[in-house]
C-alpha cells in the first residue's frame, strides 16, 4: 500500500478517537447531563446507551471496508525476511 | 422493610454443593484447556479463530469490575461506565498501534510489557527491572482481590446476608480455608498451561483458551441474572428508571455526570486510566500481543472487545438501581446485588451460576497476571542475577524453567497472604484502579518508543521511576492511610509539617480526586522527564538502531548498520548452538538453528561468511529473548563474545588510513574486501553500487567516479551510479560509444583506458570535455561480465596525475569484477523475482552445449589453434571442432545449423555425436560428410532446417590437408611465403537438401607460417548501421595484417574488428571462427 494511503487510514482513525474522546467528555456531555427522562429512560443514559454501539459499529464499519485494502503485503514480507 | 423481608427469606446452598460445583468447573477448565493444547498438538491450534482472540482479551473484566460496577454505580452512579468507554475509544487506534507492537513484539521475540520497554530503550536491564518492579507492586495486591472475591461470595452464596456484614475472613463455615484452595487450583493451572516451556514467546493454548471460556461464563452468567432482575423482578429498563426515581427522587444524582460524587474531571481521568490500561497492564500485553497469532485478529477484536463489554455492561444500571430499590436504598452491600437479587428471590441456582461467572473472571486475571508477572520477573529480576553469578552449570535451562512456575506459585500466594494479611483496607478495595494508575506511566515510553527515534533509555527510565515515586506518593500513601499504617499527620498536615507536601494536595493542588490529582502529578513529572532527556541526552549507537528497528517496522530494513560489521574471532555455529543450549536446552535451540540454517541455505557443517555470522549473532540473540527477555539475552551475547576475545569490528574504520601515496598490497586488498563486503552484504543493486563508489571516492581522493551500464536497444552507457562531483559532460550518458573517445575506446576494445595526464590526449572529441572541467588523470575500465563488456567504471580526478599506475590499474579493473558481480547478483536477483523458468533452462541448455564445444586444444608443436563460438542468443547453432585422429592427423569441423534456438542447437548437438561416434570408421572428410548427409536427411525435412558444413583433414606429417564443403562458407588461407590469401573452394550441397550427393575432396598443402581460417556466415554477415556487411574482404584484411599473431589473438582482434565495425558489443548471428597456424 502506498504511504500516502497508510497514513490516511491512521489520520481516520485518529479523527475517531478525538472525536470520540470529546463527545464523552465535558462539555459536550454536560449538554446530556440531566434527570429528564425521554421513552422512560434518562436523557444521559439513553445517550451513552445509544452513542456507545454506534461507535462499536463505526468500527466494525471501517474494519470492514479499510482493513479490506491489501494490508502491506510488505509487511509480510518482511516478517518473513526476519528469521 | 423490603430489604429485612427479602433477607428473612433468602435461600441458601449448602456450602458441599458450592464446593462441588465449584470444583467441577475448575475440573472442566483443566479439560478446555487440555483440549485446546490437544488440538495444537494435532495442528489445528484454537488460536488461529479471531473470536477465541477478541473473547481472551476480556480478561480486561475482573471480578472489581463482576461484582464492583453494579456496586459501584449504586453507590456512585455512572461512574463506573468509564472503565468500559476507555478500551472502547482506545480501540480505534489498534489498527496502528497495536499492531505496531504486534509486529515488533513478534519480530523481536518480545515477551512481557517490561521485555518491550527494556528492548526498546537498548536492552536496558535497569529498565526492565523497574517495570518489573512496578508492576509487582501494582499487581500482586489486585490478584489478593480475586482471591477475596472469591472467598466472600462463597460466603454470602452459602450464608445469610445478616451474619457476614461483620467481615468475610473468619465466617467460612467449613475449616478449608477456600481462598487457599483457590490459589492453589489457580497456581497448578497457571504451572501447567503457562509455563509449559522456558519460551515466553510461544503460545499457551491451554491457558488462552480457558480465558476465552471464562469470558463467555461470566457473560451469559451477567446476562442472565440481568435479565432476570430487569424482566422477571421489574417490568423493563423503564420500569426501574421510573420507580427509583419516585422512590429516591434525592438520588437522581447517580443518573448525572458534573456532580459532586463525579465531577467531569474525574470522569476524564478514569476514561484516560482506563485507555491505558487496556493497553499497558501486563495481562492484557500478553493476551493482546504475546498470545496473538495473526495480526488479522486485531481487526475482529476492534469491535469485538468494545462489543464484550457493552454487552457484560448493559444490565449494570438496572441492577444496581434494581437492588437500590429492592434493598430500601441500602448500599452496604451493593458489591454483591448480582448474588444477593436472586437468592432473596428465591433462585439460589441463579447466584450460583453468577458466582461461576465471578470465579471465571477472578480466576482468569489471576491466571495470566501470575503467568506474566512471573515470566517478568524471571528475565529482568532473576536472569540478571544468575547472569551476574556467572553459573557454570551447562544448562540451565530446567533450571530457569522451575524458576518461572515457582514464580506463578510465589506470585498468587503473595497475593493470598495480602487477602489474608489486609484483606479488607482501604488499600485494596481500590486497588483495582491503583493498578490503572501505576501501568499509565508506561504509557509515555511505550508510545514514545513506538513513533519518537530520539526517546532515550535515560528518559524512559527517568519518567518511569519519576512516575512511580508520584504514584506510589500520591495515591498508595494516602491509601495507607486510609487503612490505618500510617499516621494521618501526613495527610492533613503533610510530611514533617510541611504543607505543600500532602500527598492529596500536592504543592498545593487542590479540589481534586485523588485519581485526578495523582495523575496530573505523576505525568507531569513522567513526561516532562522523558522528553526533556530524550531532547538532550544523547543516544548510544546500538540504542539508536534499536530505536529504528522498533519505529521504522513497516519499511524494509534490509541493510541495518549491523550488517557492515564483523565480528572477529568469530564463533561457529556450533557454538553458537551450545550457548543457546546452556540456556533454552539442547533439543529447543538444535531446532531453532536447523529452522535458520534452513532459512539461510547455509551448510550446517558451518561455513559463514562474514556476513552470515551477524545475522546469526542476531537470530540467536533474538532466540534467546523470547526465552530470558531481551535485556539478559544481549548480556549472555555480550559476555560470551567478550570472553572469547570477539568483537564486533566497523568494517569501514579499517580502511580509514588507506590512501593512494602509502598504497601497499595489504591495503588494496583491504579495498578489494571491502567492496566484497558491499556486494555480498544483499542491499539492493542501487546502494551496492553507490557503496562501491563511495569506497573508491574516498579511498582514493578522486572527484568523481561514475558506473555506466549498457543500455543495449539504444546503444547508450546509462549512468546508474555517480559519486563526487558531477559534471555536465562526465556525468552524463554516453549514446553510441566509438572510438573516438577514451570511453568508447575502453569499451569497445574491452580493455582498460587510462589518462595519466590529460596535457598529453590524443583524441580531439574527448579534449575538450577534459579541458572544460579541468580533469588532470582519468581511467575507464569495462566491466565485463562472461566475456562480455556490459559497462564502464570511470574515475577521474582534478588535482593528481599520474596515479594510475600498474598497481592501481589492477586493482581499478578488480573493482570493475566486483561491480559485474553485483550485476550479475542483481540480474539473477531480477531473474528470480519474474520467474523466468525458461530462461534459466536455456541457461542450462547453453552450459550444455558450451560443455560441447572442444575444450582440449590439440597438443602438438606442430600447430596452434584457437577456436570461439559466442551464440546470438543463450543457444545457437554453430558448431567446431578438432578431433586427433589415431594416425595423428586433425580433423577440424566448423558447422552452421540455420536459426539460433533450441532447435537448432540440438541438431547441432545430433552433428557432434555423430561425428565422434563414427570418426574412426569414416576416414576421409568427403565420406563423412556423405555420411552426414544421408544421416539427416530425414531428420532435417521434418525440421526445416538445414545444415552447412566444412570438414578438413590435416595431416601434419607432411602439412596436407584434405577437406570437403557441404556448402559452407569457405574457409581462407594465409600463405606466407607467396604473403597472400587463398580460398579453399570445392563443390558441395548443404546437408538435407538431396539423397546421395557425392562431394568433391580436394587436397592442398600448407607451410609453416600458414594461418588458416573457418568461420561461419555471422562475422561476414555483420551490418553496420548503413546495411553494409562485414564481408570476405574485410576479414581477409583482418588476416593479412595479423600474420605475426597466434590464432587466439587473431581470433580477438577479428573479434573487435568487427564490433567496431558494427559498433554493437553484441553480433546479429551466431558468431563462430577457428584458427590454425603452422607453426613448424
Amino acid at each position: 500500500m502506498r504511504e500516502s494511503q497508510k497514513s490516511s487510514i491512521r489520520e481516520a482513525w485518529i479523527l475517531c478517537l478525538v472525536l470520540g474522546m470529546i463527545m464523552i467528555n465535558f462539555p459536550f456531555i454536560h449538554i446530556f447531563s440531566s434527570a429528564q427522562l425521554i421513552f422512560g429512560v434518562p436523557k444521559l443514559v439513553l445517550y451513552f446507551f445509544i452513542g456507545w454501539p454506534t461507535s462499536i459499529i463505526v468500527i466494525w464499519y471501517f474494519v470492514r471496508h479499510i482493513g479490506k485494502e491489501p494490508q502491506d503485503s510488505s509487511v509480510v514480507t518482511e516478517d518473513k525476511s526476519e528469521p | 422493610m423490603i430489604a429485612a423481608k427479602s433477607i428473612l427469606f433468602m435461600s441458601v446452598i449448602s456450602t458441599k454443593t458450592v464446593l462441588l460445583i465449584s470444583l467441577g468447573y475448575f475440573i472442566l477448565l483443566f479439560l478446555v484447556a487440555c483440549y485446546a493444547e490437544k488440538c495444537r498438538k494435532m495442528d489445528n491450534c484454537l488460536l488461529k479463530n479471531s473470536h477465541v482472540y477478541s473473547l481472551s482479551l476480556a480478561v480486561y473484566c475482573t471480578s472489581w469490575t463482576f461484582y464492583g460496577s453494579v456496586g459501584k454505580a449504586a453507590t456512585s452512579g455512572l461512574e463506573f461506565l468509564p472503565i468500559y468507554l476507555g478500551p472502547t475509544l482506545i480501540a480505534f487506534t489498534w489498527w496502528f498501534l497495536l499492531r505496531k507492537m504486534l509486529l515488533i513484539s513478534r519480530q523481536q521475540n518480545i515477551t512481557s510489557i517490561a521485555d518491550f520497554l527494556s528492548s526498546r530503550y537498548d536492552r536496558s536491564t535497569t529498565l526492565g527491572a523497574i517495570v518489573t518492579l512496578f508492576a509487582v507492586f501494582g499487581i500482586t495486591p489486585y490478584i489478593a482481590l480475586q482471591l477475596k472475591a472469591i472467598s466472600q461470595t462463597l460466603s454470602i452464596l452459602t450464608m445469610p446476608v445478616t451474619a457476614f456484614s461483620s467481615g468475610a475472613g473468619n465466617l467460612f463455615p467449613v475449616s478449608i480455608d477456600i481462598a487457599f484452595l483457590v490459589a492453589l487450583l489457580l497456581a497448578i493451572f497457571g504451572m501447567l498451561f503457562g509455563a509449559r516451556s522456558l519460551d515466553s514467546s510461544e503460545k499457551h493454548e491451554g491457558l488462552v483458551v480457558a480465558v476465552a471460556f471464562e469470558s463467555i461464563v461470566k457473560l451469559i452468567s451477567f446476562l442472565a441474572v440481568g435479565i432476570f432482575v430487569t424482566y422477571g423482578l421489574f417490568d423493563g429498563f423503564i420500569d426501574i428508571f421510573q420507580r427509583f426515581l419516585v422512590q429516591f427522587p434525592e438520588r437522581q444524582n447517580l443518573l448525572l455526570l458534573g456532580t459532586d460524587q463525579t465531577p467531569y474531571t474525574k470522569w476524564f481521568t478514569l476514561i484516560v486510566l482506563s485507555m491505558m490500561a487496556v493497553m499497558f497492564l501486563p495481562r492484557q500485553f500478553h493476551i493482546m500481543i504475546t498470545e496473538n497469532t495473526d495480526e488479522e485478529h486485531i481487526k475482529s477484536a476492534m469491535w469485538k472487545f468494545p462489543a464484550y463489554l457493552f454487552l457484560i455492561n448493559l444490565f449494570v444500571l438496572p441492577i444496581a438501581l434494581g437492588g437500590l430499590i429492592l434493598n430500601g436504598g441500602d448500599t452496604t452491600h451493593a458489591d454483591y446485588f448480582v448474588l444477593t437479587l436472586p437468592m432473596s428471590a428465591g433462585h439460589p441456582w441463579l447466584a450460583l451460576l453468577v458466582f461461576i461467572g465471578g470465579i471465571s473472571a477472578s480466576a482468569g486475571m489471576v491466571m495470566v497476571s501470575s503467568v506474566t508477572t512471573a515470566t517478568m520477573i524471571l528475565n529482568h529480576l532473576v536472569m540478571p542475577v544468575i547472569l551476574k553469578l556467572n553459573l557454570k552449570a551447562q544448562n540451565l535451562s530446567r533450571v530457569l524453567i522451575n524458576i518461572k512456575r515457582l514464580g506463578i506459585l510465589g506470585v498468587i500466594f503473595i497475593g493470598y497472604i495480602y487477602f489474608k494479611a489486609i484483606g479488607d483496607s482501604y488499600a485494596l478495595v481500590n486497588m483495582g484502579l491503583i493498578s490503572f494508575a501505576a501501568v499509565t506511566q508506561f504509557a509515555p515510553a511505550v508510545i514514545g518508543g513506538l513513533f519518537w527515534k530520539r526517546a532515550n533509555r535515560k528518559a524512559a527510565i527517568a519518567g518511569i521511576s519519576f512516575g512511580f515515586v508520584l504514584w506510589f506518593y500520591t495515591l498508595l500513601v494516602p491509601s495507607f492511610v486510609r487503612s490505618g499504617w500510617l499516621n494521618s499527620d501526613i495527610l492533613n498536615n503533610g510530611p514533617y509539617g510541611i504543607s505543600l507536601l500532602k500527598p492529596l494536595e500536592l504543592f498545593g493542588l487542590h479540589g481534586f480526586d485523588i485519581y485526578t490529582h495523582s495523575l496530573f502529578w505523576s505525568m507531569l513529572f513522567n513526561l516532562a522527564a522523558y522528553l526533556i532527556l530524550s531532547f538532550f541526552a544523547k543516544q548510544t549507537e546500538s540504542e539508536a538502531l534499536q530505536a529504528e528497528t522498533f519505529v521504522d517496522i513497516y519499511l524494509d530494513q534490509p541493510l541495518q548498520a549491523e550488517n557492515l560489521k564483523r565480528i572477529s574471532k568469530a564463533p561457529t555455529i556450533m557454538e553458537f548452538v551450545e550457548l543457546m543450549s546452556k540456556f533454552i536446552g539442547e533439543k529447543t535451540a538444535q531446532d531453532a538453528i536447523a529452522e535458520y540454517l534452513n532459512q539461510q541455505e547455509i551448510s550446517a557443517k558451518g561455513e559463514l561468511s562474514d556476513h552470515d555470522i551477524p545475522q546469526l549473532k542476531r537470530f540467536t540473540e533474538r532466540t534467546l529473548a523470547g526465552h530470558v527477555g531481551a535485556a539478559p539475552a544481549r548480556i549472555i551475547l555480550d559476555n560470551y563474545l567478550s570472553a572469547r576475545g570477539s568483537e564486533m569490528e566497523d568494517v569501514f574504520d579499517i580502511f580509514g588510513t588507506v590512501t593512494i601515496d602509502h598504497a601497499s598490497s595489504r591495503e588494496q586488498l583491504s579495498v578489494l574486501y571491502d567492496a566484497a563486503q558491499i556486494v555480498a552484504s544483499e542491499g539492493d543493486f542501487q546502494k551496492t553500487l553507490d557503496g562501491i563508489l563511495e569506497l573508491l571516492a574516498q579511498q582514493f581522493k578522486f572527484d568523481l567516479c561514475v558506473i555506466r551500464f549498457l543500455e543495449p536497444e539504444s546503444m547508450t552507457l546509462m549512468v546508474k551510479s555517480l559519486v563526487g562531483t558531477s559534471s555536465e559532460h562526465f556525468g552524463q550518458f554516453e549514446r553510441n560509444p566509438n572510438m573516438d573517445t577514451y570511453i568508447g575506446q575502453a569499451f569497445m576494445t574491452s580493455t582498460t583506458t587510462v589518462v595519466n595526464d590529460t596535457d598529453n590526449i590524443d583524441k580531439p572529441a574527448s579534449a575538450q570535455h577534459i579541458k572544460r572541467d579541468g580533469i588532470t588523470c582519468l581511467a575507464h575500465t569495462p566491466i565485463v561480465f562472461e566475456g562480455e563488456t556490459i559497462g564502464i567504471l570511470s574515475a577521474f580526478s582534478k588535482t593528481a596525475k599520474g596515479i594510475f599506475t600498474k598497481e592501481f590499474i589492477a586493482l581499478f579493473e578488480n573493482l570493475a569484477g566486483q561491480v559485474g558481480i553485483a550485476w550479475r547478483n542483481d540480474q539473477q536477483l531480477q531473474k528470480l523475482l519474474q520467474g523466468r523458468e525458461q530462461e534459466r533452462e536455456m541457461q542450462i541448455a547453453k552450459d550444455i552445449q558450451k560443455g560441447l564445444l572442444p575444450t582440449n586444444l590439440p597438443t602438438s608443436g606442430n600447430i596452434a589453434i584457437a577456436g570461439l563460438c559466442v551464440p546470438a542468443h543463450q543457444v545457437g547453432g554453430d558448431y567446431y571442432d578438432f578431433i586427433e585422429r589415431d594416425n595423428s592427423c586433425y580433423d577440424l569441423i566448423i558447422a552452421d545449423v540455420s536459426g539460433h534456438n533450441i532447435g537448432s542447437a540440438l541438431i547441432m548437438a545430433e552433428t557432434r555425436t555423430f561425428i565422434h561416434a563414427r570418426i574412426q570408421d569414416i576416414k576421409q572428410p568427403a565420406e563423412m560428410l556423405q555420411e552426414l548427409n544421408g544421416y539427416f536427411l530425414k531428420d532435417l525435412d521434418r525440421s526445416d532446417l538445414f545444415v552447412t558444413m566444412f570438414y578438413l583433414q590435416y595431416n601434419p606429417q607432411n602439412h596436407r590437408i584434405i577437406y570437403g564443403n557441404a556448402g559452407h562458407n569457405t574457409p581462407l588461407v594465409w600463405k606466407k611465403r607467396k604473403q597472400q590469401i587463398e580460398i579453399l573452394d570445392t563443390e558441395g550441397l548443404i546437408f538435407g537438401i538431396k539423397k546421395d550427393i557425392s562431394f568433391e575432396q580436394r587436397a592442398t598443402d600448407l607451410e609453416p607460417g600458414d594461418v588458416l581460417l573457418l568461420y561461419t556466415d555471422g562475422i561476414i554477415e555483420a551490418e553496420n548501421k548503413d546495411n553494409v556487411f562485414f564481408g570476405i574482404e574485410r576479414l581477409s584484411k583482418v588476416l593479412e595484417e595479423s600474420d605475426d599473431l597466434d590464432p587466439p589473438e587473431l581470433i580477438e582482434r577479428i573479434m573487435t574488428q568487427g564490433r567496431i565495425f558494427t559498433g554493437r558489443r553484441h553480433f546479429i548471428d551466431d558468431v563462430t571462427l577457428v584458427a590454425m597456424k603452422v607453426l613448424k
